[in-house]
């Protein structure tokens, strides 16, 4: 390659670096700048004057702190969930041979592709029905039909590259099925259970579709439903936005610089 | 216990519980709704009358449902459009060997897996026409005159939508090819050079035909999904400037939790999925996806 075409593509590099890069940095840079001088455009793209009056107002002055907790507990319980369902379809359909697998297949895959709006609506007049609307059970059970086939998917492909022989030497010396699958087949298993883990846990946290239609009352809002209520004042007060902004992209951030292989082998389950 | 019921009890324990969740919080939801279509429900009634294909004989006359569904099309072409380029060129430059490229990968996965929240405010944020940093570039260089009303504006607020979901998803794309490229036999482009062929033919016959499949993949997938957005374009601009950016999905929610009419919003849903069915069609008939599991017989 000529070097007027490496330079060419390095110059292309650095725009969409750039492109790519600049929201995330006028996020932060936003989230630490004093309020009298968000009022006061035009604006400095660098500055040195910061301060942490944004965050203290919102973990103060706001009902963050709420938000978050609902949004940790709907997380946690679509972990949980996801990973028994997941775990154990995975290794049910690796270990024995029983008709149906192919439909299953398909009806996983198809379910995968679902709309949030298609199931919000008809979940939202089931659940309230019975009774199930802001409700942490309902919440966790909507945010399961987004991971769950994808979750399926993984640990279905994972179990595979788990050999079988493990558990078989395993039965010959005496162990039990369950024995076997504690001890020797999901601690091989680790790496597609924390996938799992890792994908039931983002799902949920940046769900918005679900937890706004069936989340109304303002105790039971999520993080994202939360936030958004935050810019349908009027007089939005910016870089405490851009705080909590900071604080929920918090996670993806640490999902991606330290988890990464995780999240990479479920992409390419995708297609 | 004998070893066949043994057998058996295993299979249906661990298979039961994924099974009854996706039947019971994906497919009846799905199912009810489509069943709903055929039905006279309003927020305020608990009654349902049957009505047959009345809602669909409503909605499918409604103009409203096709500049919907048009600003659906428009969506998804656009923005499936822009994540493929962008993501093609990403993967093209991140494919080369450059100090700190790890570094820059990580930063470029960064905006698919961020809530769809995040990116919609702090979008709303840089373009605000008020307050916006991108508003104050373009006028200190003098490239326009007045600020622009990005999101609130009626001929720009599809194009600065669909700009901010090529932004947030072109990353799901730079990830699938960027994988594939790195699949390419390197002895191809040995052949190429050898045969004479420039950087532009050996992409043209080696890197192009190796991504086919991959493009396919995140053409349809991410269609399937764009097509259904919700959440990205609600938060923007619930749907404004005067419609310009509602499409299905929204239009949906509107008729639900707007105008109250389950029934009518239950027909638009339908309309939705006959799409993702078609779509969900076309990707199995392309790739089977059995292929990646054993299914046995």
């Amino acid at each position: 390659m000529s070097r007027a075409q490496t330079s060419g593509a390095l110059a292309l590099l650095l725009v969409i670096l750039v492109v790519v890069a600049f929201p995330f940095y006028w996020m932060v840079l936003t989230s630490f700048t004093p309020r009298a001088a968000l009022f006061s455009p035009p604006y400095r793209l660098f500055r040195l004057d910061l301060s942490l009056d944004n965050y203290r107002e919102l973990l103060f002055a706001t009902e963050f702190a709420r938000y978050f907790l609902n949004s940790l507990i709907a997380a946690v319980g679509a972990i949980v969930l996801n990973v028994v369902a997941a775990t154990l379809a995975g290794y049910g359909l690796t270990r024995f041979a029983f008709p149906g697998k192919k439909p299953f297949a398909f009806g996983t895959l198809f379910s995968y592709m679902f709309p949030p709006m298609l199931m919000a609506i008809p979940l939202y007049i089931l659940f309230s029905a019975l009774q199930m609307r802001n409700t942490y059970t309902g919440l966790i059970l909507a945010h399961m039909a987004i991971s769950l086939p994808l979750n399926i998917w993984l640990m279905w492909q994972y179990f595979q590259i788990v050999p079988v022989s493990l558990e078989e030497a395993a039965w010959t010396s005496g162990a039990s099925r369950l024995a076997a699958l504690r001890q020797v087949c999901l601690p091989s298993a680790r790496p597609g259970i924390l996938s799992v883990a890792i994908f039931s846990f983002a799902l949920s946290w940046n769900d918005f579709t679900f937890a706004f239609i069936l989340q109304t009352d303002r105790k039971m809002f999520t993080l994202p439903v939360g936030l958004a209520s935050f810019v349908e004042q009027t007089g939005v007060h910016w870089g405490m936005v851009m705080a909590a902004a900071v604080l929920v992209s918090v996670p993806t951030f640490l999902l991606v610089f330290f988890l990464q292989r995780y999240l990479l082998s479920g992409l390419r389950a995708t297609g | 216990m004998s070893a066949t019921t043994e057998r058996r009890a295993w299979i249906l324990g661990t298979t039961a519980p994924a099974l009854v969740f996706l039947l019971v919080i994906a497919y009846l939801p799905i199912a009810y709704a489509v069943s709903l279509s055929f039905f006279k429900k309003t927020a305020f009634s608990p009654t349902m009358k049957w009505v047959g294909l009345d809602n669909y004989r409503l909605i499918l006359d409604e103009p409203e449902l096709w500049s919907a569904f048009g600003r659906s099309v428009v969506f998804t072409l656009g923005s499936v459009g822009l994540q493929l380029a962008l993501g093609l060129v990403a993967a093209l430059l991140l494919n080369r060997a450059f100090m700190g490229r790890t570094l820059v990968r990580s930063l470029f996965v960064l905006p698919y897996l961020l809530p769809s929240i995040v990116v919609a405010l702090v979008f709303q944020w840089l373009l605000s026409q008020e307050y916006g940093v991108v508003n104050q570039v373009l006028m200190q260089t003098g490239a326009v005159e007045r600020p622009v009303n990005f999101f609130g504006g009626l001929g720009t607020a599809m194009w600065a939508v669909i700009g901010m979901a090529g932004w947030q998803y072109g990353s799901f794309a730079t990830l699938l090819i960027l994988a594939r490229l790195q699949a390419i036999n390197p002895k191809l482009y040995e052949a190429a050079a050898v045969s004479g062929a420039g950087t532009l033919r050996a992409f043209w016959d080696v890197t192009l035909p190796a991504l086919r499949t991959t493009l396919i993949v995140i053409a349809l997938l991410r269609g399937i999904w764009m097509f259904n957005k919700f959440d990205s374009i609600w938060l923007v601009t619930h749907g404004g400037p005067l419609k310009a950016t509602e499409t299905l999905p929204l239009y949906a929610y509107r008729l639900a939790f707007e105008e109250f009419d389950f029934g009518l919003a239950a027909a638009a849903c339908s309309v939705m999925f006959v799409v993702l069915l078609v779509g969900a069609l076309v990707y199995f008939k392309l790739f089977d996806p059995t292929r990646e599991i054993e299914v046995g017989r």
